[in-house]
């Protein structure tokens, strides 16, 4: 008898359960509860309708296409599909024609705070702009970058690249390093017409001037920008073009760019002596790299630059070919840049010929989320009597440093570099930066 | 009344008590173990995408489609089982490491823009259904009609091997 009470009660409070369930419940938590599905439930109606009139719209103007397929339905799968969940829309700020692209312009940032400390004797400015030659160390703010973008369609639109670069006076300089009107009807053809970073080097394609994007605290002198004393004519106005080749797993790319190069450099090793006016003709590069399936990461080629210069408007006309060969490996854990270069020059009136080889080489390996540990070898090697980089010689010398990032947006690095030279006694330089992105 | 009999009412009892209090809908551990397909716009003239063109596509290497229709791309906010997918499953990435990698990649000129991020599987439903080169991943769960689903390296969602789960 007892245990029959026992299972009639323990069903009354079964059914008491359930029917809590289903009844209207006072409790205003769960009255608040019902007015948020209530909502939920006309927002999924209102996003219905929405689809419904997308759709329609759609229908009509692909009817022809549609008429190929047969059905607009999903293909047929080999598992059945739970019926609808219809989730509540959430608006983001995907505002604009469709959900392909937003009009408008999208500005980013990129700054960096340094302190360099430098015990070159005599002085020598380096290959950063904002530190002062000759003291014993300063801050300087170095490059402050503001990035634009503006998509114009779903194949074009504008790249815009504007630099305040402090000086060695402590004044800033304003430069359009970049205005590009990119049009990229596929994979196989990317268009870009206006100023433009030259394909001269891998570095310059990929870092640009954004010192948070790129591990080092500085760049390796022959691939800094040549208005900071680097060596490569890094900036034309002209056209570039780029895409794939044909060539399945292998991933083989092509760069084609022409334009006119106009290459004004400081004297790295004194700093006040005059700026080198290149007087660049028009410069044409042509290049070929390899980003294989079947090892992501891993990017490989060269290219060939060429043009004329009349350096500092002298008698001298000078024949500028540039070779260059890289092979990278870079995950978002390990990077491993290895680029040499071959600078050569020919004065046209004597026929005499000046090699300059360089390269550098850095590896890094990420360890856990935050740290990253670099070290950096780099090597130029120019002749005597170099008619355009009388101030170059022998550079070459290692660099190690430690990176920390210390959220998405902000890296905190410092560097030691130990250079050799041709000469002069070697010196060192210390290094800490805060490089940012915003 | 025996002792054993008592038992076996009071362990009745607790049982449906119990049960009044078991979730009807499934839970978000159950959602995570479902597989994620990868949709697109039913134009769309393909049927299988490998993982290697999935990758290039979601880390903005492959930009156009082989017609030449741009690529729209559109992944889900963080947070989401789908998010967790691309990252672990399609490119390896930490979060952290994706959007370092969308910088680089816009700011070099490589892509126009990133990917779109939506907050929810009818958002992205609704942006492959109006986007002729529009592809994402989705649970299976929040799947509906009006996109295609791709068999990945050969196999569909659901079957065994896929990988994307």
């Amino acid at each position: 008898m007892y245990p029959r009470i026992v299972l009639v009660i323990g069903m009354l409070l079964g059914l008491a359960c359930s029917a809590q369930a289903q009844a209207p419940n006072p409790d205003p938590a769960a009255a608040g509860q019902q007015e948020t599905i209530k909502a939920l439930i006309q927002e999924v109606n209102e996003l219905k309708a929405r689809i419904a009139v997308l759709e329609a719209s759609q229908a009509k103007t692909d009817a022809a296409a549609a008429a190929a397929t047969g059905s607009t339905k999903p293909v047929s799968m080999a598992v059945p599909q739970p019926p609808a969940a219809p989730q509540p829309p959430i608006p983001t700020s995907a505002a604009g024609d469709s959900f392909g692209f937003i009009r408008g312009l999208k500005l980013q940032g990129f700054g960096s705070v340094t302190y360099k400390a430098n015990d070159a004797s005599p002085p020598e400015l380096g290959a950063s702009l904002g530190p002062i030659a000759g003291t014993t160390g300063n801050f300087a703010v170095g490059d402050v970058d503001l990035f634009l973008t503006s998509q114009l369609t779903s194949r074009a639109s504008i790249l815009t690249e504007v630099v305040f670069s402090e000086q060695t006076s402590g004044e800033f300089e304003t430069d359009v390093e970049r205005l590009l009107l990119k049009f990229d009807p596929s994979d196989y053809l990317k268009m870009s017409f206006g100023r433009f970073h030259t394909g001269t080097s891998y570095y310059n394609s990929v870092f640009h001037h954004g010192f948070w994007l790129q591990t080092a605290a500085d760049r390796p002198l022959v691939v800094e920008f040549s208005d900071h004393g680097g060596l490569l004519p890094s900036q034309a106005v002209g056209a570039s073009l780029t895409g794939r080749v044909p060539s399945g797993k292998l991933g083989l790319n092509y760069i084609f760019e022409y334009g006119s190069a106009e290459t004004i450099r400081p004297q790295i090793t004194s700093a006040d002596a005059p700026e080198i006016e290149e007087n660049n003709g028009n410069e044409l590069t042509a290049g070929f790299f390899l980003k294989p399936d079947w090892l992501p990461g891993l990017n490989a080629g060269g290219s060939f630059y060429h043009d004329h210069l009349n350096p500092g408007a002298s008698n001298l006309h000078v024949e500028q070919s540039i070779g260059s060969a890289h092979v990278v490996y870079s995950t978002p854990r390990f990077e491993f840049l290895n680029e040499g270069f071959i600078v050569q020059h020919k004065i046209q009136e004597t026929g005499q010929l000046f090699n300059t080889p360089s390269f550098y080489s850095l590896i890094s390996q990420k360890i856990g989320e935050r740290w990253r540990p670099y070290f950096r070898y780099q090597y130029i090697n120019a002749p005597q009597g170099e008619p355009v980089y009388p101030d170059v010689g022998l550079h070459n010398g290692p660099s190690a440093g430690l990176r920390f990032d210390a959220n998405d947006y902000i890296a905190l690095k410092v560097q030691y570099d130990r250079t050799f030279r041709r000469a002069l006694p070697a010196f060192n330089n210390v290094l800490g930066q805060m490089a940012f992105r915003f | 009344m025996t002792w054993h009999k008592r038992s076996a009412a009071l362990a009745t009892l607790l049982l449906i008590v119990l049960s009044c209090g078991l979730p009807a809908q499934q839970t978000p551990a159950d959602a995570r173990s479902v597989d994620v397909a990868v949709i697109v716009n039913p134009m769309n003239k393909l049927d299988s995408i490998s993982a290697v063109d999935l990758r290039k596509i979601f880390s903005g290497e492959k930009l156009s489609w082989g017609n030449g229709l741009p690529v729209s791309v559109f992944v889900r906010a963080p947070q989401a089982h789908e998010r967790d997918v691309l990252l672990n499953r399609v490119l390896h990435m930490t979060e952290s490491e994706y959007k370092a990698h969308w910088v680089k990649k816009v700011y070099s000129g490589e892509a126009q823009r990133e990917p779109l991020s939506l907050l929810s599987n009818g958002m992205q439903l609704e942006a492959v259904r109006a986007e002729r080169g529009g592809i994402a991943l989705i649970n299976m769960q929040d799947l509906h009609q009006g996109v295609k689903v791709l068999k990945v390296d050969g196999k569909l969602p659901g079957t065994a091997g896929y990988s994307l789960k």
